[in-house]
């Protein structure tokens, strides 16, 4: 070979070699197509582990819930996420946002055979598109769009609010008069008038839908509010695919904090950009429109505030590493908040077989301080009478309440115990029936019911204001018993158990459990935390948890919770292993914490890992 | 602080009701009927539902909510032809509830008991009228549960019985005179053969309300 052949071998080499590590850079990856939008996203990256999850199981996940309508059929019975043609070298981005405007949910996931996937998404139609290179399928309320091997699966809902304004507007501008005159109707009947059986087609106010009208087409107000929706969704899918996929722009590429954390390399990454979560709840609305110089006040107080966290899965065993970052003054508030002296004596109170505590540890004068310090000029800055006579009777309280003692009779630390259920004695009324003629009397008896033992203790340097207050109680009622060790109030605990107070110099003690008041005042002993649990909780920031799920959650109430809240309990109930919360020192720009749960049993961890996952959403997609 | 305790105090709560109907009927077919549902057992589940806002995604009425709707029953029942001195007492630290009234005639009682119920609910009345649960001609009462009735009570939700698994329900029949026999192989005469009783769970009703039915022949006049 030739000196000048081999050079041209080599260029030829080069130029080969450089165009597939072009081609490999400029194509895009799964995480490239999540919306700019999304405020809260969870990476998968080592999706093969769910290669075993059947499709019908994870359509049951609470993060599936809002895209699985009309996805997941017949066609997945028997399917596993392997046979949906998914790519599993590539990551699983699972999103939501919410705008002022709209909601929008999905996935992003790369794609190994297109055939496989159209097996389980046979629902998809096909729709054109302008967009070079991107193939549109849609069903009637999910949009699949793949590009260059890539998918985006999304869903894209208005806000009713929204809906209604621009539906309002249209109709009003027609000419129209308003169209909810029956609802007027309908309150004008007064509450408690009993009305006349009669007919549901008789009655007026049954006739809840306007007729339609006379000429067809004309839509009367509810046909004109779904083709507002329709277009209103069809307008925002154009402007995210344009957006994405003509501008090229998306979150993973506009937010360097996503894209990093996605380089970690965990099993799985979650974003959750706080400040645009808290900028868009509803809540804020008052503010935005009356007082828009204070909610500008609290958007650069909440800016740069972004929730990070790192799925790690080991054997048995998930972490879930978070950091919660934020800027100069909420930093501020937070790291006095936390610059508190752990007390060391609550860890005494705490049985090392609780199935369940927490100590709390927070330094709330020093807090309270720096948040006079930093919210008040916001406030004082208003135009406004009420918030002028809100901070002028803040400042007046600061000026004249003793503060030295609120803030050393309640310290800021606490801790609690869940510790097991136990018997106690309650009174009941019972029918008794005689035998002669089955006249009935009512008999009280003392009864063992089934009681949660729960206890909440509180770190104070002035047990003397307790003593105070107790000691002037027991002077008005009975109720109210002073003990050697402790004070028991009689029916506190929902007028049936009583409650038990134990004062020490250092800590003001609440429990419903006899055991501890009478027998542990002074603590445990041997029985309370082992070295390696008081050490863990020592060396945790400002806040450790720990609780044993099958002990705990298990037996949580679900029914007592909203429906959302409910989710979360339901979707780790049935579980078995330990949850383990732990914070590390918080400074000026961030708090770290970490997520640990420790899995017994024959799940797979991907399941598990979907599991946490879920939790995670459900929590995470909750309005601030 | 309140809703942590109330939900840490429901975590296992086991729920018990206690629930007696009593009827007296004299021998011109008047009478008096009493109604009792005890769930002082239950106070402390109760009180924790109480202290919540809602459950199960709906509102909890409070005490006073609940007052204001039981006087407006008998306040309704009053109204009734044919009934007179109603009477409730509604004990809610104990949480035992006791209603009575008298009657000119059971089917009286009964029209009037179903016209209350469904002009407080505000429902249309869904039960057949020509439907009752207790006849009487003169010398024998029958006590036998519409099937409307064990369709509606079958439809509750599970969730719905918890509270009936321990509870006790107890009916009562009174006469002015003897009583000669009666059907149902569970009930016990008293000591004076002028009433019967049959006891049953709660939960084993939900499954079969025919337990307390019940065909009493009293004694020739």
């Amino acid at each position: 070979m030739t000196h000048s052949t081999f050079r041209l071998s080599c260029l030829i080499a080069f130029s080969f070699f450089s165009a597939i590590i072009w081609a490999q850079l400029k194509a895009i990856r799964s995480e490239q197509l999540i919306p700019k939008d999304a405020v809260t996203v969870f990476s998968i990256n080592n999706i093969s582990l769910l290669q075993k999850i059947a499709m019908d199981d994870l359509v049951t996940y609470e993060f599936m819930a809002e895209v699985h309508q009309e996805l997941f059929d017949g066609s997945t019975s028997n399917k596993t996420l392997k046979d949906a043609g998914l790519d599993f070298d590539q990551r699983l981005n699972l999103f939501y946002g919410k705008t002022n405007h709209f909601e929008l949910t999905g996935f992003t996931f790369g794609v190994a055979n297109k055939s496989q996937l159209f097996e389980v998404f046979d629902d998809f139609q096909t729709f054109k598109t302008d967009i070079s290179g991107l193939e549109v399928y849609g069903t009637f309320f999910n949009n699949l769009l793949i590009k260059d091997q890539q998918a985006l699966l999304i869903r894209i809902e208005p806000t009713m609010q929204y809906i209604d304004e621009v539906t309002d507007s249209i109709w009003y501008a027609r000419g129209n008069e308003m169209p909810f005159d029956f609802f007027e109707q309908a309150s004008d009947a007064q509450e408690g008038t009993i009305l006349e059986e009669e007919p549901y087609e008789d009655n007026p106010n049954a006739n809840l839908f306007p007729e339609a009208t006379e000429d067809p087409l004309v839509k009367n107000y509810y046909e004109l509010r779904d083709s507002v929706q329709v277009m209103l969704q069809s307008a925002e899918l154009n402007r995210v695919l344009q957006e994405i996929f003509v501008e090229g722009q998306n979150l993973f590429d506009t937010d360097a904090r996503l894209s990093a954390q996605i380089a970690h390399g965990a099993e799985g990454a979650f974003y959750l950009d706080n400040a645009r979560n808290i900028d868009r709840a509803q809540g804020l609305w008052y503010f935005q429109t009356v007082l828009p110089s204070l909610y500008h006040d609290l958007q650069e107080l909440y800016a740069g505030n972004v929730i990070l966290g790192d799925l790690f899965l080991r054997e048995n065993h998930i972490d879930f590493e978070v950091e919660a970052q934020y800027g100069p003054a909420l930093g501020s508030i937070y790291s006095e908040l936390n610059d508190a002296k752990f007390d060391a004596s609550v860890l005494d109170y705490i049985p090392s077989t609780s199935p369940a505590y927490f100590t709390y540890n927070i330094n709330l004068q020093k807090a309270y301080e720096q948040a006079y310090e930093v919210l008040l000029p916001l406030l004082s800055d208003e135009k406004n009478a009420q918030i002028a006579m809100n901070v002028l009777t803040l400042e007046l309280l600061n000026e004249f309440i003793n503060k030295d003692a609120i803030f050393d009779t309640y310290k800021g630390s606490m801790f609690g115990t869940f510790n097991g259920v136990k018997k106690v004695n309650t009174k009941k009324i019972i029918f008794t029936y005689d035998e002669e003629t089955f006249e009935y009397q009512e008999t009280e008896t003392e009864t063992m019911t089934d009681m949660p033992i729960f206890t909440l203790g509180f770190s104070t340097s002035r047990p003397d204001i307790a003593q105070l207050v107790l000691k002037h109680m027991s002077r008005l009622t009975s109720r109210v018993q002073h003990f050697d060790n402790y004070w028991r109030i009689d029916n506190a605990i929902l007028d049936a158990a009583p409650l038990y107070i134990i004062q020490t110099d250092k800590l003001l003690i609440l429990s419903n459990d006899e055991d501890l008041a009478r027998f542990h005042s002074n603590g445990y002993g041997k029985a309370s935390l082992n070295k390696k649990q008081r050490k863990a909780a020592k060396n945790s920031g400002f806040m450790f948890g720990k609780v044993d799920i099958t002990q705990t959650l298990d037996r949580f109430p679900t029914e007592v919770l909203t429906p959302r809240n409910a989710e979360i309990v339901t979707s780790l109930k049935g579980k078995s292993g330990q949850l383990e919360l732990t914070s590390t020192a918080t400074n000026q720009s961030h708090t770290q914490f970490k997520l640990s749960y420790q899995f017994e049993g024959e799940e797979t961890p991907g399941e598990h890992l979907l599991d946490l996952i879920n939790s995670l959403y459900v929590v995470y997609t909750m309005n601030p | 602080m309140k809703v942590f305790l109330c939900i840490v105090i429901l975590f296992s709560l086991y729920s018990c009701i206690e629930i007696s109907d009593d009827i007296t009927i004299h021998n011109d077919g008047s009478g008096t009927f009493r109604y009792k549902i005890n769930l002082s057992e239950s106070k402390i589940k109760v009180n924790s539902i109480l202290a919540l806002d809602s459950i199960d995604g709906k509102p909890v009425p409070s005490i006073a909510q609940i007052s204001s709707k039981v006087n407006e029953f008998v306040r309704l029942l009053d109204a009734q032809a044919g009934i007179s001195n109603v009477l409730v007492e509604e004990n809610y630290t104990d949480f035992i509830f006791k209603f009575s009234c008298d009657f000119t005639s059971i089917k009286q009682l009964q029209d009037a008991i179903r016209l209350s119920i469904a002009q407080i609910s505000k429902d249309k009345l869904t039960s057949p009228a020509d439907q009752y649960w207790l006849s009487w001609d003169g010398n024998t009462l029958t006590r036998n549960i519409p099937s409307y009735l064990t369709q509606q009570i079958k439809s509750y939700k599970i969730q719905e019985v918890e509270l009936l698994k321990e509870g006790v329900y107890t009916s009562i029949a009174r006469f002015d005179r003897p009583v000669v026999s009666f059907q149902n192989k569970t009930a016990t005469l008293s000591k004076n053969q002028m009433a019967v009783m049959v006891r049953a769970n709660t939960f084993a009703l939900k499954e079969n309300q025919h337990l307390l039915d019940n065909t009493i022949t009293l004694a020739p006049k």
